[in-house]
């Protein structure tokens, strides 16, 4: 995986994307939000910032195992 | 049974040119027993090295070890082979330094050369705000009774000359903060080291056995279930540092780690040209250099910068760490990469690792080794062993319980907080 | 030498002299150092890195294991260069390597006499006393190939992106023809060749494709492809390929020095990249002369160089058969075909027996003989393999079959394999050639029968000397995994990652544990496929390049009054300014304490400056900073500070309220990217859809740092009539914009600010940086002395200020001294602010956690330094915190500093110790208040 596809941009050196962090998958609160993730080998649900792009904050979705992305969507959802 | 071993020594090595079949096997294939005291799943330095104490300073008989792969195949044998306790924080240079003086004592406590090579380990500073830091980080350590001397920049380039002022460099170098007794340590020997040593106190070493869940009884761990069948145990350690978060999810419960490639590189063989270990960061691109006995310089950096599991490194990121070395050593430009790799290490919310029970009170976890795996093993080991053998952690890793995030007891080396990317 | 000039397809009749090891030599253009020093009759290229033994040439390409180099003469010298890859030069020096004193007569042949010794592993079971040490540095000497380079002459090399349709790595006969049909189609096609030319082994191949010579199909391909808008890159390899996007590397030359790096982008890659020929394991197997059969082919074809005049031929397919025609048809003479099967079909076999050749099947080379180069062969039938004869020969052509040349690259849905590379031989399936042998009927065979005794002198990987007795000892060692093999081996580590021998070794592996081939597998191959020096990797990114430097708008200003600057957060910035002091600390003490007496200027444009606005920006703001910013009124600033999500301070800067909707944040200068990705995170989750625009304007503005009881009086002189009112006027943590005119006419924006960093009064000017310079002119005119970030320093810590020293990422509001924040505010709630939620936990409010404190030496002199660690007594161990700033007060004439210091222990008038060994020793140190000076901030209310 070199590549990803930003909903804005479109296709994209991976570098100029950076990664933020997993999410948790659980209920809980402010503690678990903050410090806990599920770092499933199969699936990872991620925030990534296209950071070195049109900065849009991106929920990413892939297969840690493999780097097959699922899907690349806007964090706000939908285009402005 | 085990077969029994000769001791190694060059005396050994010149009976052996005259004996056919002098040589066994460090250690045996080992089909699985139905019961053991304690199954550790992970045959890698931390798994190795806690069966080694449990069966030696705990006396106990009937361990195994289970190995999905091959022994020592993980980040034992990824690694840049730095050992250092160079830290910060007390509860990392204390953990740490128990750990480099059981290296300086390890070949011949295994009677396995491990090539403990303390060459220096030195980080190096650009400007005076960096100086100030790294004294900050050297009073700390001699506080602590470790070794630690501020350098200053004619100093430096005495402790390592390949530090040229007269080369051309982007930012200039200031001075460093070296440790001597710190250096490396051959990884793979250490594997086989404590395989051999573990296998001959009776320790079974099962590999291509993969665990697939655990059973319980009565709410408690009453076995591992695993590819060459079920397994009974009292006690089960998880040492899979790279895939903690597996565990995690097998266990069905969420832990404070990410899974992180981290990367690493080697150059062609060349005669000796860096003597230590050098560790060069500016701004936030990080580079670490030492040459192997063989030859190769061997270089690594930051994190590649997103969760994986694949072992496979991203080549951007190969880019900028050998960018980062040639800024350092600009001589070194026309010497060529052979190789990188990657591990996978399970990168906690702090940047400190993790050993204590999980979700149930005889199962255990030895992991969340982030950066510092490598060079934790022996004091690993036996800190855990301790701890799964009596049942209460000893002061050396006290901290390194799970609940420290909850009662926000971080040990945040970095203080870049619960973002393990940029730990 | 030869009178008679060689003719060959690579080389050019122009001649010139080169020398190795300080010898002259004859090479034409074109010539490799392997080809031009072959053609000289050299068969020794160096020594072999364990052993020491005299090697030569086996391969003619990069996967060369023994014939590796040094290039010119240290200081920047280039070690282990493949001599089949470099391409020699009017008076280019090479060196042979691991030889002392010269490659004839080498000290470290000694080791060889304990070459039972050395056997794979012995230095994990010797060595132990007294240390590793001890022995590590004759070890390292001895171990190293090529000589260290002490500089580095090469120029900055290229990178260079481009995009397809199809990359095609590889142009012989295979990639050629997928290129074809791919252009043919209308695809883009880069097609990546390592050689100089294309075609491959076509270059020697007698068969005919598309009824034409092969390498007039080749010339015909090339002109066509270049008809269709194909790109071929010769001296291109690739070596990388993950997810859409190729790697590879533009040699021109073989040598280091015009290089490119390539980024290919192309939703398909075909490897064509062929295969690399395997030796054969037989005793003494690496005498120099003993080389394949394919490199043979190609000195001949290529370079005219003829590697021997009694020549044996020794494999296990019919390939040999045609070989041995052409090497005929050259002019060689062949004394003796080995093929180790018992039965052969082939047509060309049959012509070598009618022109009366030795062709024997069934049969063995058991040992090669010879000192310096082979001058024998053992044979012997392989059923029989004590009925030794003695063939005579100069010259051994080994062909063991052929491996796929990279294994790295797994097939994929975005990456097929083609051609040699997928397996297939046959030309008639790979191009279409006619009246091509086919199939060449490849039986396995890897090794002649050998007593184990002499099992050490079967090489398998020439590089690292790895023998069959190294592989019988690491499986008698219980190394019995592929992966365990070659790391207690070192089988397939070296430069060529075991390109000839791996498959090779993994072979014996099988055979001497009794398991398959399959089962066994190869060792995992790492990228990159080619070794890449590491200048190439770093492409442009060296020197400047390396990190842009970043410059204020003010950097000529800061240069012309002799200003010295330093790098902070990527930017440069005066630290002092030269004619105050002789070095930092005394120009700094300088600087500050004219700015307490009189005022001065100071650069602060690299403050992030974020602009946030719309309409629910207020609210937004209030959600992500600590204090209240809804509550500022318009035309007023307060001091803020923002937390991560654990409740850890992650900056603190101004927030200007500009208009009901609109505010301005400041943020230190090193953390203006972070706090804007964690705003702009927050706007694009929990406060999607609402309106709120956030920008980054750091640039946009320059901001002048105007301090000191005279700043008013100068700038009222500076900015005119117009800004009167406001500098009487303006109250502290309070702004106004207008547009500013210089005299010269520039007129721009410029916002005034009173606020203050030094405890002085003092304003900020935000201006357009068009503006920057006039307004900086006519304030040092107007009497302001430029001071830099030391003297800042000092007048922050006399006011106990925060910065990045004591926000050290550790820090809680409560302990930075900014709990005041977190009170309920004047409606009476407890505001929900980002971090909050957290701070509450136990850790956060233990006893010892270190809190902000002011510190002076206990004896109001000592000098006390910024790193030093604090303690009870001069022996305790436990830390009790540390010092994070350090200065000398000209305000105070003593040392004056900041600490994070336990709670429990930091009571006003605390005498603690501050323990530095590294730098000198001990100090009894005073917990004072922060603020050093002026606590009450009389003087920023002048």
């Amino acid at each position: 995986m070199s590549l990803f596809t930003c909903p804005f941009c479109g296709s994209r050196n991976l570098e100029e994307f950076s990664f933020h962090k997993t999410l948790p998958n659980v209920a809980g609160g402010a503690f678990e939000e903050i410090y806990l993730r599920r770092d499933a080998p199969s699936h990872s649900d991620e925030h990534w910032q296209h950071r070195y792009g049109c900065r849009a904050w991106l929920r990413v979705q892939r297969n840690p195992s493999s780097g097959e992305v699922f899907a690349v969507e806007l964090l706000t959802g939908t285009k402005p | 049974m085990q077969t029994p071993r000769p001791r190694y020594s060059a005396a050994a090595l010149l009976r052996a040119r005259f004996s056919r079949h002098f040589w066994k096997p460090l250690w045996n294939p080992a089909k699985p027993q139905d019961h053991y005291d304690v199954v550790i799943v992970g045959a890698g330095g931390h798994g190795l090295s806690t069966a080694y104490h449990l069966a030696r300073d705990h006396g106990i008989k009937r361990i195994a070890i289970v190995e999905k792969n091959i022994l020592g195949y993980g980040n034992v044998a990824r690694n840049t082979t730095i050992v250092r306790s160079n830290y910060l924080l007390p509860e990392n240079h204390y953990f740490y330094e128990d750990s480099l003086r059981r290296y300086e004592g390890l070949s011949r406590e295994l009677n396995y050369n491990v090539m403990y090579s303390p060459r220096g380990v030195v980080d190096l500073a650009n400007s005076d705000d960096e100086m100030v830091a790294l004294a900050r980080r050297g009073n700390a350590m001699r506080l602590a009774g470790i070794d630690a001397q501020l350098l200053d920049r004619p100093g430096l380039v005495r402790f390592a000359p390949e530090l040229n002022p007269y080369l051309p460099r982007r930012y200039p170098i200031m001075g460093g903060l070296v440790q001597r007794r710190a250096g490396t340590v051959r990884h793979d020997a250490v594997a086989w080291g404590y395989a051999r040593a573990a296998a001959a106190l009776g320790v079974d070493i099962i590999e291509r056995c993969e665990v697939l869940g655990l059973t319980t009884q009565a709410g408690v761990a009453s076995g591992v279930e695993t590819s060459l069948g079920h397994i009974r145990a009292d006690r089960i350690v998880f040492a899979v540092a790279g895939h903690t978060g597996a565990i995690g999810t097998m266990l069905g419960i969420p832990l404070p780690v990410e899974t992180h490639l981290l990367q690493a590189m080697v150059s062609e063989p060349i005669k000796p040209l860096v003597g230590s270990v050098l560790i060069y960061m500016y701004g936030h691109a990080e580079v670490y250099i030492t040459q192997s006995d063989r030859g190769g310089l061997v270089m690594g950096g930051a994190l590649d910068g997103m969760p994986s599991y694949t072992r496979e490194p991203a080549w951007h990121r190969l880019e900028e760490i050998v960018q980062s070395a040639v800024a350092l050593l600009p001589q070194i430009a026309g010497v060529k990469i052979l190789r990188h790799w990657a591990g996978t290490n399970d990168q906690t919310m702090d940047g400190s690792p993790l050993i204590d029970r999980l979700k149930y009170d005889n199962v255990f976890l030895n992991g969340g080794w982030c950066y510092g795996g490598f060079k934790a093993i022996p004091a690993s080991g036996a800190a855990c062993a301790t701890l799964v053998a009596t049942g209460t952690a000893p002061d050396l890793i006290r901290n390194f319980r799970l609940s420290r995030f909850a009662s926000g007891h971080m040990i945040d080396e970095k203080g870049a907080g619960p973002y393990p990317v940029r730990q | 030498m030869s009178a008679k000039l060689r003719t060959g397809r690579r080389i050019t009749g122009e001649t010139f002299a080169f020398y190795f090891d300080g010898q002259r030599y004859c090479a034409q253009r074109g010539d490799t150092a392997a080809s031009a020093l072959a053609a000289a009759g050299v068969r020794a290229f160096g020594r072999s890195i364990k052993y020491r033994r005299l090697r030569g040439l086996l391969a003619l390409g990069p996967e060369e294991p023994n014939a590796l180099l040094t290039v010119g003469e240290p200081p920047a010298c280039l070690p282990n260069v493949p001599a089949p890859v470099v391409r020699v030069t009017p008076g280019m020096r090479l060196y042979s390597q691991n030889r002392w004193p010269s490659l004839r007569v080498d000290a470290g042949s000694l080791l060889r006499l304990g070459a039972g010794f050395w056997g794979a592993g012995f230095y994990y079971k010797t060595f132990m006393w007294p240390s590793w040490k001890f022995y590590e540095g004759l070890i390292r000497r001895l171990a190293g190939l090529g000589a260290a380079p002490a500089e580095s002459k090469l120029p900055q090399s290229k990178v260079l992106h481009l995009d397809a349709d199809v990359i095609i790595a590889g142009a012989g006969a295979a990639g050629l023809r997928a290129a074809l049909d791919a252009a043919r189609s209308g695809q883009r096609v880069i097609l990546c060749e390592r050689e100089p030319v294309i075609g491959g082994e076509l270059s020697f191949e007698t068969a005919s494709i598309d009824g034409v010579a092969a390498l007039h199909w080749v010339q015909r391909a090339s002109e066509e492809l270049g008809h269709l808008g194909a790109r071929i890159m010769t001296d291109t390899a690739v070596i990388s390929a993950r997810g859409n996007v190729v790697i590879a590397h533009k040699q021109p030359a073989g040598l280091p020095g015009a290089d490119t790096l390539l980024r290919l982008y192309a939703p398909m890659l075909v490897n064509a990249m062929g295969a690399v020929e395997r030796p054969i394991a037989f005793i003494d197997n690496d005498l120099p002369g003993i080389m394949l059969a394919g490199a043979a082919e190609r000195l001949i074809s290529d370079y005219g160089v003829c590697v021997g005049k009694r020549i044996v031929l020794f494999g296990n397919h019919d390939r040999l058969y045609r070989t041995a025609i052409r090497l005929r048809q050259g002019g060689v003479n062949v004394k003796a075909i080995i093929d180790t099967r018992a039965l052969t079909a082939s047509a060309s076999r049959a012509i070598l027996l009618a022109a009366g050749v030795e062709c024997l099947q069934a049969y063995t080379i058991v040992r090669a003989e010879g000192g310096g180069a082979v001058r024998a062969v053992q044979i012997a039938p392989i059923k029989k393999a004590t009925a030794v004869r003695r063939v005579d020969c100069d010259s051994v052509l080994v062909s063991g079959g052929w491996s796929p040349a990279v294994r790295a690259a797994a097939p994929s849905d975005w990456h097929s394999v083609c051609g040699a590379a997928a397996g297939e031989l046959a030309l008639a399936a790979i191009a279409g050639a006619s009246d091509d042998d086919g199939e060449p009927q490849l039986e396995a065979y890897w090794r002649s029968p050998c007593a184990t005794a002499d099992e050490k002198n079967q090489f398998v990987d020439m590089q690292n000397d790895v023998t069959v007795a190294d592989l019988r000892q690491a499986l008698a060692e219980g190394f019995c995994d592929i992966e365990h093999v070659k790391r207690y081996t070192t089988l397939g580590i070296g430069t060529e990652q075991g390109a000839t021998g791996g498959m090779l070794g993994a072979a014996i592996v099988a055979e001497l544990s009794g398991s398959a081939l399959a089962a066994i597998g190869t060792s995992r191959a790492r990228g990159p496929y080619q070794p890449v020096p590491m200048g190439v990797l770093s492409g442009s990114r060296v020197g400047a390049g390396l990190r842009p430097e970043r410059r204020t708008a003010l950097h000529e200003e800061h240069a012309k009054a002799g200003a010295v600057l330093e790098l902070m957060a990527g930017w440069m910035r005066p630290r002092y300014y030269q004619g105050n002091g002789a070095d930092a600390f005394a120009a700094g003490i300088v600087e500050a304490a004219r700015v307490r007496k009189q005022g001065g200027i100071c650069d602060g444009s690299t403050l992030g400056k974020l602009e946030i606005a719309g309409a629910d920006a207020p609210a937004f703001l209030d959600r992500l900073y600590l204090n209240s910013a809804s509550a500022i009124e318009t035309g007023r600033a307060r001091y803020a500070a923002l937390l991560r999500e654990d409740g850890i301070v992650l900056d603190d800067g101004l927030l200007l309220r500009q208009a009901a909707d609109r505010f301005t944040a400041t943020t230190s200068s090193s953390h203006g990217a972070h706090v804007l990705s964690h705003l702009e995170f927050y706007r694009d989750t929990e406060w999607r859809g609402r309106r709120i625009a956030i920008s980054d304007v750091t640039e946009c503005w320059s901001v002048l740092i105007v301090a000191g009881p005279a700043s008013r009086t100068a700038l009222t002189a500076v900015l005119g009539r117009a800004w009167n009112e406001p500098l009487l006027n303006l109250r502290h943590m309070a702004f106004v914009e207008r547009t500013w005119s210089a005299a010269a006419g520039v007129g721009a924006k410029l916002r005034l600010l009173r606020a203050s960093f030094s405890g002085e009064l003092a304003y900020e000017l935000h201006c357009h940086p068009d503006i920057a310079c006039p307004l900086w002119q006519a304030l040092v005119a107007a009497g302001l002395a430029p001071f830099g970030l030391e003297a800042l320093d000092i007048l922050r810590v006399e006011k106990g200020y925060l910065t990045g020293a004591e926000l050290n990422g550790l820090t809680t509001p409560m302990d930075a001294g900014l709990g005041a924040m977190l009170k309920a505010g004047a409606d009476g709630l407890t505001r929900n602010s980002v971090g909050r939620a957290l701070l509450g936990r136990e850790g956060y409010l233990a006893a010892d956690r270190p809190i902000l404190v002011g510190l002076r030496a206990a004896d109001g002199k000592s000098q006390f330094l910024g790193g030093a660690q604090v303690t009870t007594t001069t022996t305790a161990t436990q830390s009790l915190g540390y010092i994070t700033s350090s200065v000398f007060s000209p305000a105070l004439q003593e040392w004056i500093g900041l600490a994070l210091i336990a709670r429990n222990c930091s009571a006003a008038g605390n005498e603690l110790i501050a323990r530095d060994p590294l730098r000198g020793g001990n100090t009894r140190v005073r917990i004072v208040p922060p603020a050093h000076l002026d606590p009450e901030g009389q003087r920023i209310k002048a």
